[in-house]
């Protein structure tokens, strides 16, 4: 008998291969963004990628009889909130895997709780510096401040040849401050001197004080770190006191939100991305069209990571076999060029994105490419 | 601190033209927090949920019914002085009896049930998003006084200094000179002794309400205005300010409210300009003078104990 039952499995094996039968009929992943709050932006964008791709995943049976869950829940742009969610996802719903959350500095208070549960975690929209470092388990597919600013300065510098530099962050917000840091590098190494640097704090809405101040210093660019709550007040405030240089806006100023609400001050800024709408990658034109038929508007940046951020976590069960959180662990670092809306996507070794990214500059309230 | 931006004259008169009008913010809604503390010796800790809801109800008339800058600004008075109304009713006079002592803790507790309350209605009826003015509603391009390169002032900041000064001389002239401004100040005075000269303390502590509203609802909408960024968190930014406002000016004193506006409006917007890093420590410098001046004077400038006050 034993001997039987061994070979029907060995049939069963051979007719569906061996990953297949071990996936169990659903399996959760937690999905941690900031719906509700003056960032909300980048998190409903989010959730409309993510909740994209997995219905095209359920629909193509990409893990053949297994469904993905999602588990949406909102962390408010908030760290207690974002850890006692992160808790709650792992112990409660028992999720295999984390994306999210959707700023920096949740992630910094969160992402150690997954770290020691041992649950992957993949940031699809975090660019901080140190995100990846805080352990095995962390992953993003948004890129690095460090992987993107200095291709975009060098393409500023490409086109105005700036001479100074003026930037404004928000001092209190860990996104932000990382990347003032990153810009101050890379304006270093392109000789841009750095005439001033002026910060504002959570709450604050009046900017003009701290603009004037580098106004007054003359620059020929200037750099604003900034999430979108702040990032539309600032804008317009620096084009009212009469700024009119270029403005170079970090990862934050991705999100059409920006050129919706301030759509004169947004007119002209330069940001650098890992994808935008116009993109050629056959897998983003795809999407950019299932998202339209879907929800009836352009995707941005955010709801692309998303997008492919869930394929990339199904693709690591599927070569996993399992939903073992280890195993998916395992798989996501062994992912090579799977193909995505940001291209043929692989890890480097530090379980960031190796895919490049493209400086663009707003035209007509829409991101294209900067020449 | 950076010397060659104390050299710039140009600079030095923009700050002065940014931390008068922040200034007059604070002194409008301060004016109206201390008033009603002035009569009734309670804090009313919903001042700035009244205001926030007031800005939001400019926002709906400028922007989603698409009326001018004066309808916007009636509408929030409006608004101010019937919350305020709501508030004497359902949050004050249940809890006002003749022994003293043990109702101020009581208003000051309803007060902020009644602040939580209305944060989180706005929450539900109007969402957390950020609400913005378009640029239709009020035209963001600044004047500059001497050419290009001069010193900006924006409309806003324009309207907020007009209405400010215009309502503060109104309000002097009504609590100075009118029948009802004496009755306000004599129940400041004394309740007892107002009530046995046969003033109704009941409908001036409603006259003092409907005013004090007003005053939190045009603060809201001058704020919104300035700031273009309505939410229903934007009351906690200005209270604790408000606060400090009214404290340093001496509890119950307008003058001094509106004289500790202007000075806090300064102390910050130099901060920020002249100090290093001067974003991060500008609360902290501000309040370290309220506190030296504290120290000097306990009861505030102009503060005259309790003998009177408005």
């Amino acid at each position: 008998m034993p001997a039987k039952r061994l070979f029907l499995v060995a049939v069963a094996v051979a007719a569906f291969g061996v990953p297949a039968t071990s996936l169990p009929s659903s399996v959760k992943i937690g999905v941690v963004e900031t719906l509700t709050g003056d960032n909300s932006a980048y998190g409903i964008s989010i959730r409309k990628g993510v909740e994209l791709a997995a219905q095209e995943i359920n629909a193509s049976k990409l893990l053949g009889g297994c469904r993905l869950e999602l588990v949406v829940v909102d962390d408010k742009a908030d760290k207690q909130e974002g850890i006692s969610v992160f808790n709650k996802l792992i112990d409660d719903d028992k999720v295999a895997a984390i994306l999210g959350p959707t700023l920096s500095g949740t992630a910094f208070a969160a992402d150690p709780i997954a770290q020691k549960a041992g649950v992957p975690v993949l940031g699809t929209s975090t660019t901080a510096v140190g995100i990846t470092a805080m352990g095995d388990y962390i992953f993003r597919d948004s890129l690095p401040q460090a992987a993107v600013i200095p291709g975009t300065l060098a393409a500023v510098v490409a086109k105005y040849n700036p001479r100074k530099a003026a930037l404004l962050f928000q001092a209190d917000q860990e996104y932000s401050k990382s990347e003032a840091d990153v810009f101050k590098v890379s304006l270093a190494k392109l000789n841009i001197q750095l005439v001033g640097t002026e910060s504002y704090s959570k709450g604050d809405s009046d900017f003009r004080t701290q603009l004037q101040k580098l106004s007054s210093k003359k620059p020929d660019i200037l750099v604003l770190c900034s999430l979108v709550g702040e990032a539309i007040p600032v804008l317009q405030q620096a084009r009212e006191i009469g700024i009119s240089v270029p403005i170079v806006g970090g990862n934050g100023f991705n999100s059409p939100d920006i050129l919706e609400n301030a759509p004169e001050a947004s007119e002209g800024l330069i940001v650098g991305s890992s994808w935008f709408i116009d993109s050629p990658v056959p897998k983003s034109r795809a999407f950019v069209e299932a998202f339209r038929a879907k929800y009836g508007g352009d995707p941005d940046q955010f709801a692309s990571q998303a997008y492919s951020g869930l394929y990339i976590v199904a693709n690591a069960i599927k070569s996993a076999g399992s939903v073992d959180r280890a195993a998916i662990r395992d798989a996501l670092a062994g992912i090579k060029g799977l193909d995505t809306t940001l291209g043929s996507f692989s890890f480097d070794e530090n379980r960031d994105p190796i895919c490049r990214s493209v400086p663009l500059v707003v035209k007509a309230g829409r991101y294209v490419l900067f020449r | 601190m950076d010397m060659s931006l104390l050299a710039d004259p140009v600079f030095l008169a923009q700050n002065l033209v940014d931390g008068l009008s922040r200034g007059a913010l604070y002194g409008v809604f301060a004016t109206g927090f201390t008033l009603i503390f002035g009569v009734l010796d309670i804090l009313n800790l919903a001042h700035a949920a009244t205001f926030m809801w007031c800005a939001f109800a400019g926002w709906l008339v400028m922007a989603k019914g698409g009326l001018p800058l004066p309808a916007g600004l009636a509408a929030a008075m409006a608004a101010g002085s019937a919350i305020a109304l709501v508030l004497e009713f359902l949050a004050f006079r249940p809890l006002r009896r003749e022994r003293a002592r043990a109702d101020k803790l009581g208003s000051m507790i309803s007060s902020i049930g009644a602040s939580l309350i209305m944060v989180s209605v706005a929450e539900a009826v109007f969402g957390v998003q950020t609400r913005r003015f378009p640029g239709s509603v009020l035209n963001p391009k600044p004047f500059f006084i001497g050419g290009p390169g001069g010193v900006r002032i924006s409309r806003a900041q324009i309207l907020i200094l007009a209405a400010s000064i215009i309502l503060m001389a109104v309000l002097g002239l009504f609590i100075r000179k009118t029948r009802m401004g004496k009755a306000i100040r004599a129940v400041a005075a004394s309740r007892k002794a107002a009530m046995l000269l046969g003033i109704d303390v009941n409908s001036v502590i409603v006259i003092t309400f409907l005013v004090g509203g007003a005053l939190a609802g045009a603060a809201g909408i001058l704020v919104a205005l300035l700031t273009n960024d309505i939410v229903p968190g934007m009351g906690g930014q200005i209270e604790l300010r408000g606060l400090a406002v009214v404290i340093l000016g001496g509890m119950g004193s307008m003058e001094g409210a509106v004289l500790s506006g202007f000075l806090l409006g300064l102390v910050e917007t130099f901060t920020i300009a002249y100090l290093p890093d001067g974003s991060d420590i500008k609360d902290a410098i501000a309040f370290l003078i309220l506190f030296l001046i504290l120290l000097l004077k306990p009861d505030g400038i102009l503060g005259r104990g309790k003998a009177e006050r408005v």
